[in-house]
């Protein structure tokens, strides 16, 4: 098991942050997160907003490893559960991976929240759990899937960027460009 | 960005479009109105549950980490 965590900020009001960090997908810098759906999404009786979403990503686990465990799968499916309190100003994320289960589990929460000293700045931290079963490959996949985190974590800040960007550009929702 | 059911692509970017829209001048300003894309999301929901059933994709029984895990939702 290895714990991964890391922190960033985002210099945008927390609001800015949450309606890219919404509709973050696609963008150029994860071209690996090929579906996302809403499977279940609802306000709750304190006024948050739950939603549950299904992701089709791509992993590309090197050949090598897939060739060792005999994983054929071309697609891992992510369920993701995120919470808006617009009240709080806090969004919270956490996902999990719901196939190859049987082989690894990445465990990610994500956390934005406005600068306690800056309303116009936000922080998001984010911290992963990874297990690998099987003790033959474990440090070595866990170590692989801990740096995957570095290079992807540092592709989603750039992607929220470049949505937040790309629609304050437009001025339209992003959906409507693709 | 697709559906995982290909049939369902169109339905989900229309959703997605009503959903953004409510998000950002509604529901981040405090306005707690009523979500208008009721309609948008039981259409596009039976499309996707029908292709998550036929991929055959585990979305149930998931134990989730999330602090939130033991709250009843809405």
């Amino acid at each position: 098991m290895k714990i991964w965590s890391t922190e960033h900020v985002f210099s945008y009001p927390w609001e800015t942050v949450i309606k890219a960090a919404m509709r973050k997908y696609p963008n150029p810098m994860n071209p690996n997160v090929v579906g996302v759906d809403v499977l279940d999404r609802s306000v709750d009786t304190e006024g948050r907003l739950h939603s549950h979403r299904l992701l089709s990503t791509e992993w590309g686990l090197p050949g090598i490893v897939r060739a060792i465990l005999g994983s054929n799968y071309s697609l891992t499916y992510v369920k993701e559960h995120s919470i808006v309190d617009p009240e709080e100003k806090k969004m919270e994320l956490c996902s999990t991976n719901i196939t190859l289960t049987n082989l690894i589990s990445v465990d990610e929460r994500l956390l934005y929240r406005p600068h306690p000293d800056n309303p116009e700045v936000t922080i998001l931290t984010q911290e992963a759990i990874i297990t690998v079963k099987g003790v033959s490959l474990s440090s070595y996949l866990e170590g692989m899937m801990a740096r995957r985190m570095s290079a992807n974590a540092s592709k989603g800040w750039d992607a929220i960027e470049w949505i937040i960007q790309n629609s304050e550009r437009e001025n339209v929702p992003l959906c409507d460009i693709y | 960005m697709n559906s995982v059911g290909e049939a369902c692509t169109d339905l989900k970017r229309e959703y997605d479009t009503c959903f953004n829209r409510w998000f950002a001048d509604k529901f981040l300003k405090g306005d707690r109105s009523g979500d208008p894309c009721t309609e948008t999301f039981r259409k596009y929901q039976r499309c996707v549950q029908k292709a998550i059933q036929e991929k055959d994709i585990p979305v149930d029984g998931v134990d989730f980490m999330g602090p939130d895990k033991d709250k009843t939702e809405t």
